[in-house]
């Protein structure tokens, strides 16, 4: 009896570290890696529709990507030292212009698809909340594959992307050299109107 | 496609910001760990790698005017006459060539894979060299790749910075485009050690590397003319792309440098 009950107490005890153990892990679902890959599928899947036109691939893309990337801290990191100087309503712009540009940009690629897939080849702790997933679009006929890595940051338990690198080149970095010099001459207003203009000349559909 | 990797290799400034925009095969690096032991830095030579996001350009003002007659010689010469060429060769065609001019980078490449100390990429690319040039028709084509044997980009500016050489200024050098002054170093050597003086002479290499230009700026023409359009400021879009992938092509797989990771993702030190 006593032997009975020992073994009783010491399965409880096995299932309850086991229950606390999952639910420890239960928002392992939504790790970084996971992050990446619903994004990465779900893109994909938006691609691969036959009966959209770009134009509507694009629009649904959009609506995703939204979901997954934290614009603001991305726009914050691209201005650096000059966003603390901004007052909120030029931030506000800054964010929703620099996101259209991004869309705008990026939207190109649609045309382009050729039935590439993206495999997820590693992720790891990046030190102070951040983590990072490395990742690689697979050209179809192999070879030229390319190599994309994501920086994810936790937003009120969330994993969102904040910069991508394409063959080690972030996008981050990229804008705020540019945007360095750009507001070296000229201040925010410059930036602005700069990004303006393009967003303007770069909307589809002009004719 | 593969002639891409050379164009950074030579530092040209088309070749870049490819790197930004979906781009190359061959600039992709095998994702195995780091084969070599790295050695210990030596004591920065020149000045220290600057992290990618400060970046520091003393030559600017010379740079930037280098940079417009770079681009100027781009719009004027060397796009139209990609386009010429991209009119008379099919794609598949250019790729053989891209192929063909890689291949023969086969010395370079092994050479600065042995000083690195990666015997592995140094066995995978004297293969690669054997099964291209056999089986891939005088390296027209890449078996090789499907095979397992891919392609590493490795020059003496990359084996310089892995035996801790510093980069020194950003340089832009006439025709050639982005560099720095380890690299245009790393560039002669590259020229030394390359195949074709030992085998050819005459105007035949320069008839070969105008054709391999050309042809490499056929390839990558809609890349190109997108980022031209899409950037800000296209100079401070080509360096950032040079520094940001010249440093990530030394690193290997390794992570960053935790100061730039430091300035690139908490600048204003939240």
């Amino acid at each position: 009896m006593a032997v009975k009950s020992r073994r009783f107490w010491s399965m409880s005890g096995l299932l309850v570290t086991l229950l606390v153990m999952l639910a420890r892990t239960s928002p392992a679902a939504d790790a970084p890696r996971d992050v990446v890959r619903r994004m990465s599928d779900a893109v994909v899947a938006v691609l691969q529709e036959k009966n959209l036109s770009a134009d509507a691939k694009r629009d649904k893309i959009r609506g995703i990507v939204e979901g997954y990337v934290d614009f603001p801290t991305m726009a914050r990191l691209v201005l650096a030292r000059n966003w603390s100087g901004l007052d909120d309503s030029k931030k506000g712009e800054f964010t929703e212009e620099f996101k259209q540009h991004l869309s705008l940009t990026y939207g190109k690629n649609v045309e382009t698809y050729n039935n590439e897939k993206v495999q997820i080849t590693g992720d790891r702790d990046e030190g102070r909340g951040d983590w990072s997933v490395q990742t690689k679009i697979l050209h179809p006929q192999g070879g030229g594959d390319i190599l994309v890595d994501y920086r994810l940051r936790q937003l009120s338990g969330e994993w969102k992307v904040i910069d991508l690198a394409i063959e080690r080149v972030s996008l981050v970095s990229s804008f705020r050299s540019q945007f360095q010099e750009v507001m070296a001459n000229g201040g925010i207003d410059r930036l602005l109107k700069l990004l303006r203009e393009k967003n303007a000349a770069g909307q589809p559909l002009k004719s | 496609m593969k002639g891409l990797a050379k164009w950074v290799g030579n530092g040209s400034y088309l070749s870049v910001f490819l790197a930004l925009t979906l781009a190359s095969p061959v600039l992709a690096e095998t994702p195995e760990p780091h084969p070599g032991t790295r050695p210990m830095p030596l004591p920065p030579v020149t000045a220290p790698e600057a992290p990618a996001t400060a970046e520091s350009d003393p030559l600017e003002s010379l740079n930037r005017k280098i940079f417009w007659f770079n681009d100027k010689l781009d719009v004027y010469v060397l796009e139209p006459a990609a386009k010429g060429w991209d009119f008379v060769m099919p794609n598949r065609v250019q790729t053989c060539v891209s192929n063909f001019f890689y291949n023969l980078r086969f010395p370079i490449e092994t050479l600065n894979d042995l000083l690195q100390g990666k015997v592995q990429y140094a066995v995978s690319d004297v293969g690669r060299f054997f099964v291209n040039t056999t089986v891939g028709i005088a390296g027209f084509f890449d078996p090789a790749t499907s095979l397992g044997m891919e392609l590493h980009w490795e020059d003496f500016g990359q084996t310089l910075g892995w035996w801790g050489v510093g980069t020194g200024p950003y340089l832009m050098l006439p025709i050639l485009g982005p560099s720095n002054i380890r690299d245009a170093g790393g560039l002669i050597v590259d020229t030394a050690s390359s195949i074709t003086p030992f085998f050819v002479s005459g105007y035949y290499p320069l008839a070969a590397r105008t054709v391999d230009i050309v042809n490499t700026r056929a390839v990558y023409a809609d890349t190109i003319h997108r980022a031209k359009g899409s950037s800000f400021d296209y100079y401070a879009f080509v360096r950032n792309a040079y520094l940001q992938r010249r440093a990530g092509l030394v690193n290997d797989e390794a992570p960053a440098t935790e100061k730039s990771q430091e300035e690139l993702y908490h600048p204003e030190g939240d």
